[in-house]
């Protein structure tokens, strides 16, 4: 056949990825049951880190619910967020206990208007870190403990009066870090081809199906109001792969794209709305980015010297009004200062006609990569630095029984050199400022094609300010303890 | 210079309730790098306990720091140091596992709070 013979057709430059196409892991993900199967393994070490927690050794560094938690944990969810996607909320072990619970309880409410927003889960993070600092959970196998069974209790009674996924949606703090993180994954639970979508009559990927006979839910649409054909990128994306079962065409997958790409445009996404008129979210974002510096600095010496400074200047023997005068210079003085004047300057320069908050709303997206970036360094200087601390936790843990099955413990097994991860952590900086002076060239580009660089100026110098604090924060002497403002 | 567990148990104490150990650290309060810590044994009529052995393990409060170990070597009758190297800035907790001149063992730990970075 001659080639000029054959009709012109549209091929993209490059087909993305898809995930679900890899041998063994389609066949995985297409499983009905590979949720649970992912979920009963952490459900079993969730348990193992609250007994250990509860009944084990009071000392951080000697029990499995502190160092799991605030080690493994959290670097090894960093690392999956920024390699892959959302996965961590896939196998979710909180989640297998409120599908075993709704066997027995059906939810009968739906989740009240009011609160169908962020606002609830950005206090509950704002407070998660609070905690976090004042009770030095990083310190406390009892209190971490316990942690873990209140998280439980919430999902049960939140999940067990609302219907859907409205723990998830609207309450997970973790959740919600997530969400804010896999906006920089480079997979995307999506749609092959919209023609497909286009014709389908069912649209069970967010209905659901249904037993023809007795009416019964057999499998479930999204529970998070995701209706995969006008789904935008992974914000409240849980990859709980429920979509993935119910579409009767297999024509939803895990495909790769350009990360963070979904934060430089702004289009009408399924479930959330536009993402220049989410405040809520945007606030979600403020916290997450300020949030993972303020996180750091709590770890660093000059905390305690200003914490110290605070309470002699304002007569604070407690630590909680102080920490609290901290967060909101962090959480609050610091982001509208920064963000309200440049977005007074992208007014005044660029021309913009939009106001100075939906402007802040638009561009603060452009600091997830900075935020994130800051999360990786410092979850992953714990998590590399105190590698191999599992092993002998986990054989002290065994030895407890009376059965040292593993050996007796080898303390002296850490991590990598704190010099080799520095390398690492300057790294995860370096991408998450380069990431944000893309996103907001980006945003500056769609909002003032007249003037992009006018526009993208004064947010480049908050991207700027928020890296050299990164950079500096990196560079301090480390110093956890327990603060006595007396002290 | 502080003191550990001295007995006070109503019930007839074990002979280990009855040691008392005390311990100062220098430097005071102690800092990033080296620090040395001696321990003074005695019994409960305050008579000085040599021939014990005393190994020390260092933490640090958080998870993911490895422990510094040393051994004690005893200095006067009854006195003992060691010298150990704090890497971090931050709370410690210092174990002392004895073991007495009769082959009995105890426990004890010192909370070494706030070392300062250098």
């Amino acid at each position: 056949m001659n080639p000029s013979s054959i009709p012109a057709q549209e091929i993209p430059d490059s087909l993305p990825f898809d995930l679900m196409r890899v041998p063994g892991f389609g066949r995985l993900f297409r499983w009905r049951y590979a949720r649970p199967l992912l979920q009963a393994p952490l459900l079993v070490i969730s348990v193992v880190m609250i007994l250990h927690g509860l009944f084990g050794p009071t000392l951080a560094p000697k029990n499995l619910a502190t160092t799991l938690s605030w080690l493994h944990f959290r670097g090894l969810l960093v690392l999956v967020l920024l390699c892959a996607g959302n996965f961590f909320c896939l196998a979710c072990p909180f989640m297998l206990v409120r599908q075993f619970a709704r066997r027995i309880f059906k939810p009968r409410f739906t989740w009240p208007r009011a609160l169908r927003n962020k606002w609830l889960s950005v206090a509950l993070f704002v407070f998660i870190l609070f905690t976090y600092e004042l009770f030095d959970l990083w310190s406390s196998p009892w209190w971490t403990a316990w942690l873990i069974v209140a998280y439980f209790l919430s999902v049960l009674v939140v999940d067990g009066f609302f219907k859907h996924a409205s723990f998830c949606k609207f309450v997970c703090p973790i959740g919600q870090f997530n969400f804010v993180a896999s906006t920089l994954s480079p997979f995307e639970v999506k749609v092959r081809e919209q023609d497909v979508c286009t014709r389908c009559h069912t649209k069970d990927c967010i209905r659901g199906r249904r037993d023809p006979v007795s009416d019964l839910v057999t499998i479930h649409g999204c529970e998070l109001a995701l209706f995969q054909p006008s789904k935008v990128g992974n914000m409240d994306c849980t990859f709980c792969l429920d979509c993935v079962h119910a579409c009767p065409h297999d024509n939803i997958g895990i495909l790769s794209r350009l990360p963070a790409s979904e934060l430089m445009t702004d289009p009408l996404r399924s479930g959330i709305g536009y993402f220049s008129r989410r405040k809520d979210l945007a606030a979600l974002v403020i916290v997450f980015t300020f949030g993972a510096l303020l996180n750091a600095f709590g770890m660093v010496s000059p905390v305690y010297a200003v914490e110290r400074w605070l309470g002699q200047m304002l007569h604070l023997s407690h630590e909680a009004p102080v920490l609290g005068l901290i967060f909101t210079c962090f959480l609050i003085v610091e982001p509208v200062l920064l963000l309200g004047l440049a977005a007074w300057l992208t007014r005044a320069w660029a021309g913009s006609e939009r106001g100075l908050l939906p402007l802040a709303v638009r561009y603060t997206y452009g600091l997830v990569p900075l935020g994130f970036g800051m999360w990786l360094a410092h979850y992953c200087f714990h998590f590399l630095t105190g590698l191999y601390t599992l092993i002998p936790v986990t054989q002290s843990a065994i030895a407890s029984l009376g059965r040292p099955l593993l050996g007796e413990p080898r303390w002296t097994l850490t991590g990598l050199p704190a010099n080799v991860v520095q390398v690492v952590e300057i790294g995860f900086l370096v991408l998450g400022f380069a990431g944000s002076l893309a996103v907001t060239y980006g945003l500056a580009e769609n909002d003032s094609p007249d003037r992009p660089v006018r526009a993208f100026l004064p947010w480049a110098v908050v991207c700027l300010i928020l890296w050299l604090g990164s950079m500096w924060l990196l560079f301090q002497p480390m110093e956890m303890r327990v603060m006595l403002m007396s002290g | 210079m502080g003191t550990l567990f001295a007995a006070n148990c109503s019930r007839r104490p074990e002979p280990a309730a009855l040691v008392e150990i005390r311990h100062e650290i220098s430097p005071e309060p102690a800092r990033v790098g080296p620090v040395s810590i001696s321990l003074k044994l005695a019994d409960a009529a305050g008579k000085p306990i040599n021939g014990a052995r005393i190994s020390i393990e260092a933490d640090m409060s958080h998870a993911g720091m490895s422990p510094v170990f040393a051994e004690t070597k005893e200095t006067d009758p009854g006195h003992y140091q060691a010298n150990l190297e704090l890497r971090m800035a931050g709370d410690w907790v210092i174990f002392l596992h004895v073991t007495l001149p009769g082959g009995e063992k105890l426990e004890r730990w010192i909370d070494v709070r706030g070392v300062r970075p250098n």
